[in-house]
């Protein structure tokens, strides 16, 4: 464990409910518990305090989250040609290196499981919405034709039963654990609903956020209706809440900068020390560390802060140089900060980026870093 | 290694089997493609034309057929096997190499295809044991739909015909994870969805040098092997659309003006394609191109299902007169960067004996092989011979990409050279559109205009100037002039330029670059423009009266603030064009609103009307969808 790297306090335990571990509840436990989460945290909202917290023997003992990658490992593919690389969904093994699992798939772009069983896992990929029911050993192409390259995908942490699916034409919902998709798109525009990103607010049922070409859109009934909260000139890449604090919202895009909310994502402002065409792909916060942040990017590789957004470091030293950082991730277990560099590597730091160590995935692109709450005994 | 050659060895058997191919393709000869050129003269027999379509099907088939060792224990490729099960030939070698391939499937439609063709071909060949491996590799390995309307009429073309071939099967039999019922629905709408699309408001990859084999061969197998008869003809009735349409515009066999999607080689050498294959088997009047195209094999192996209705052969082999054909199109799908779904696309082509001049109006049909005009004219024989003349706007654009690509166009921008489409970030290439061309055509008068924006990563225009130009002079009055072949051609470029050297590509998978003798037009100003005029050769008494006859022309242009142009033609038709404006042909603004779907002495249809007549002299020819049935008549018997 690097020096510095340390636990999290009792407070912020009861803040850490991820939509992952909400599942693992009655779904009526889990509304209560989030507002409850809520309520703790909002009154650190708009003032991320840097404070360091303790370490606790759990924390330390053995890591309460599954990593699990959507990872591309492709070598000048194209369709029609010889796949000759391993691609899809790899998790992460005790040694650290990570071992792929489930059919070989490329153009993956995302996974989301289940919360309340792991063997239901979605997945958004070329094909459509995929599901499995038993962990990924066979999936179901669950969306028909009119429905292609969907972008994101998340299981609802406050109605396991609903599925959310990022399109590039809009925006589509399941009710019935992927069976079936219907679109809801009222309140998107016509044309501008290129959809990149979901993020659930995991505090309030019903209300999410999505990243879409003309900017992030917010609806607060499960897509029925939904209203632009953030305009944008380039596609939102990422949209991500806070997960210890959830007012805290950071908005990256494509080449109109980085944008934070601290009001749950109502309001937004850029936050100017970030160049506007970074290409900025995703953004990670920290869980024991609850100011660290990193951002992903094409022309600015890895960038953190670790004052809550206040000042903003590069940390690309020992990164492959003209390196394309496409994603990023922390762990909320050690803080370890993984990143993926174009077709080269998944990189992991244990000091917040200050160096780097491969981790043996070569020639990977990862779509998704996903941290997925372990069931408990 | 030809670019076909190439394409197909990457795509269909990987890299062992673009070796045996390449190799084969240099050391056996192919009867037709290095044979006399054939007679451009309609057949009028069409017992004649019966016979000499089955000789090429079995010259295909035999080719193939004898790329393999008679010694060798297996057969590598699902071309071979399709090859001799068509010809009912070493049919438990057939059954033993299924076996062996079918161990690792493809993963995508240009897999599916053949493997479906296969299973159907030896439904009756191959051995039980052959059939079970094919079945199962159907259900193991999770096939790519992937993102382009060819890509999805081969992967639903195909699951269609193997969800047919095996019903009543259970979900977890298939790599969908639907049932054979479920896959069957599923594949029926899409193609029900994108025909009537294709009828309405216009074909989305039309006029393809290469991708008319990705639409040929999957509703050719639909054509013959669709046990719903309302499939059966629908695959019928989509196969003489496309064909009409592509042989519409083609000369001598060689398909020309605008298209959809090319490549770096057959948007100069304009015979080299595989759309040449379609034309020398289907029509008998060009060679085909080196391995039949690559693809060829399959359409040949289910070509004695179809039978091109003699209309289309009429309409593909006839260039006794002139004529003018307007097709309305449609865009690739734009997912975002557009104020439309899929922008219409206002295709022209006039065609004569000696040359064809074809365009649409400018923008981006494809973001990366689109071709938006030129003047191709007829040559006696066009194996080799770069036989066009165009200019345009070279393009590398993330924006471009993005609109439509559901990806990261950051890293699209890097792989794209590297998944062939090697010239995408060159300056020097003649491949693609851009959003800053706008074309007129009237007749055989094209104006090309460009107003690049500041800041655009190639801020200059090429214009190809052929190694086959002959007599080419760059005139005092601003006019280039050449003749090709019977065609005499004047480019009048509007703004400073040079002429270079010009290197062709030889693959669009490494970017290997050979010096052809090309030359390219190189005029580095963002407001542009090319006005270009071509005339027969019989119609003046020399080339300098050609000249001559150009020079007199009215024609005034200026560049600022965007390029305009007055030009009075050859055929004393007034035209006047500003970038940005809807151009006006004698004094009448050109009215794109009334468009027709099909409108020519060929091919005629109404917007969304889902009804095509196709017409060649008293031959007429009514393809209609609402009703799903084909008419022929003869007119005033």
């Amino acid at each position: 464990m690097p020096k510095g790297v340390v636990g999290l306090r009792p407070a912020e335990q009861r803040q850490k409910v991820s939509r992952i571990a909400l599942g693992w509840l009655p779904p009526l436990a889990a509304v209560v518990l989030c507002g409850l989460a809520a309520l703790s945290t909002l009154a650190a909202a708009s003032a991320p305090t840097g404070a360091v917290a303790e370490p606790t023997a759990a924390a330390v003992a053995a890591p309460a989250h599954e990593l699990i990658l959507c990872a591309s490992i492709n070598r000048s593919y194209v369709i029609g040609s010889k796949m000759v690389t391993l691609s899809g969904l790899y998790r992460r093994v005790a040694d650290g290196s990570f071992e792929h699992f489930g059919p070989n798939l490329l153009h993956l772009s995302a996974a989301s499981l289940d919360p309340r069983d792991h063997q239901m896992i979605y997945l958004a990929m070329l094909n459509g919405a995929l599901f499995s029911r038993n962990g990924g050993e066979r999936f179901r192409i669950a969306t028909s034709w009119d429905m292609t390259e969907p972008k994101d995908i998340a299981v609802d942490p406050n109605a396991p039963d609903t599925v959310y699916l990022a399109l590039p034409d809009g925006f589509a919902v399941s009710t019935d654990r992927g069976w079936t998709w219907s679109r809801r798109e009222r309140g998107l525009p016509d044309r501008g609903k290129y959809t990149q990103a979901i993020e659930i607010d995991r505090t309030r049922a019903g209300r999410l956020l999505i990243g879409c070409e003309a900017g992030v859109f917010l609806t607060e009934n499960s897509g029925t209706r939904w209203r632009r909260v953030l305009p944008t000139r380039a596609t939102v890449y990422d949209v991500r809440q806070s997960p210890t604090n959830p007012a805290w919202w950071i908005a990256s895009t494509q080449r109109d900068g980085v944008h934070v909310s601290r009001d749950s994502g109502v309001t937004w402002s850029r936050i100017t020390d970030l160049a506007e065409d970074g290409a900025w792909y995703n953004v990670d916060f920290g869980t024991r560390q609850r100011d660290w942040v990193a951002l992903s990017s094409w022309n600015q590789g890895i960038v953190v802060s670790e004052d809550g957004g206040r000042t903003w470091i590069p940390r690309n030293t020992g990164l492959p140089a003209d390196g394309r950082v496409m994603r990023v991730a922390i762990d909320p277990d050690t803080d370890a900060l993984y990143v993926s560099v174009r077709s080269e590597d998944v990189y992991r730091s244990e000091d917040f980026g200050r160096t780097w160590t491969e981790t043996g995935l070569k020639g990977s692109t990862v779509s998704q870093f996903l941290f997925v709450k372990k069931p408990q005994p | 290694m030809t670019l076909f050659s190439r394409r197909f060895c990457s795509r269909v058997g990987g890299f062992a089997l673009g070796l045996l191919l390449c190799g084969f393709t240099g050391l056996r000869a192919q009867p037709s493609h290095v044979g006399p050129m054939p007679s451009t003269l309609p057949v009028s027999s069409a017992e004649e034309r019966r016979v000499a379509y089955e000789a090429r099907i079995e010259e295909v088939l035999e080719w193939y057929t004898g790329l393999v060792k008679p010694s060798d224990p297996l057969i590598g490729d699902l071309v071979g096997v399709s090859a001799r099960l068509a010809l009912g030939r070493d049919l438990e070698r057939c059954s033993r190499s299924v076996i062996e391939l079918m161990k690792t499937p493809g993963n995508s439609p240009f897999w599916m295809f053949p493997a479906a063709g296969v299973a159907y071909l030896g439904r009756d060949r191959l051995s039980p044991e052959a059939r079970a491996a094919i079945r199962r590799a159907w259900s193991s390995v999770m096939q790519l739909r992937g993102d382009t309307e060819n890509h999805w009429a081969m992967y639903y073309a195909s699951l269609y015909l193997m969800a047919q071939l095996y019903p009543n099967e259970p979900a977890s039999s298939w790599y969908t994870g639907k049932s054979s019922e479920e896959n069957l629905a599923e594949a029926r709408d899409y193609l029900i969805h994108w025909m009537r699309l294709a009828t309405t408001v216009g074909q989305g990859e039309f006029t393809c040098s290469h991708y008319i084999g990705e639409y040929a061969i999957p509703l050719t197998y639909l054509a013959a092997w669709a046990e719903d008869p309302a499939m059966r003809q629908r695959a019928r009735m989509m196969l003489d659309w496309i064909f009409a349409d592509q042989f519409a515009n083609s000369l001598d066999g060689m398909l020309h003006g605008a298209n959809a999607r090319t490549d770096d080689t057959s948007v100069i050498e304009r015979w080299n394609s595989l759309s040449s294959f379609f034309s020398w088997l289907l029509l008998g009047n060009t060679p085909p191109p080196a391995a039949y195209g690559g693809f060829g094999v399959y359409f040949a192996a289910v070509a004695r299902h179809y039978e091109l209705p003699e209309v289309i052969y009429r309409i593909g082999v006839d260039r006794s007169g002139d004529f003018t054909q307007r097709d309305l199109k449609r865009s690739r799908r734009r997912w975002r960067g557009s104020d439309v779904e899929m922008a219409p696309i206002y295709k022209l082509n006039y065609s004569r004996r000696d040359y064809a001049v074809g365009s649409y109006q400018g923008g981006i049909s494809d973001p990366i092989q689109a071709h938006v005009w030129d003047v191709t004219w007829a040559v006696p024989d066009p194996r080799g011979v770069h036989n066009t003349i165009f200019s345009m706007h070279p393009v590398s654009s993330m924006d471009d990409l993005q609109m439509y690509f559901a990806e990261f166009p950051e890293q699209m921008m890097r792989s794209v050279t590297t998944e062939g489409k090697a010239s995408y970030d060159s300056p020097d290439k003649f491949l693609g559109a851009s959003r800053y061309e706008q074309v007129l055509q009237d007749q055989d008068t094209i104006i090309a205009l460009y107003n690049i924006a500041p800041g655009t990563r190639f801020p200059h225009i090429n214009g190809f100037f052929s190694k086959d130009l002959v007599d080419l002079t760059e005139d005092a009055s601003g006019w280039i002039f050449a003749r090709g072949g019977n065609a005499f051609l004047a480019y009048r470029p509007l703004a400073p330029y040079e002429l270079q050297r010009s290197f062709v590509y030889r693959s669009s998978w490494t970017g290997t670059k050979q010096d052809a003798g090309d030359r390219r037009l190189y005029s580095p100003h963002l407001k542009n423009g090319t006005i270009v005029q071509a005339a027969s050769a019989s119609e003046f008494p020399s080339f300098l009266a050609f000249q001559a006859a150009i020079r007199a022309l009215p024609l005034t242009f200026s560049l600022e603030p965007v390029p305009t142009v007055s030009f009075t033609s050859l055929r004393g038709r007034k035209l006047e064009f500003t970038y940005g404006r809807v151009p006006v042909v004698n004094g009448r603004p050109v009215d794109y609103s009334a468009w027709k779907l099909f409108e020519g002495p060929y091919l005629n249809a109404e917007r969304g009307s889902q009804k095509l007549t196709l017409t060649h002299g008293r031959l007429e020819r009514v393809l209609d969808f609402n009703t799903l049935t084909i008419t022929d008549r003869i007119k005033n018997p």
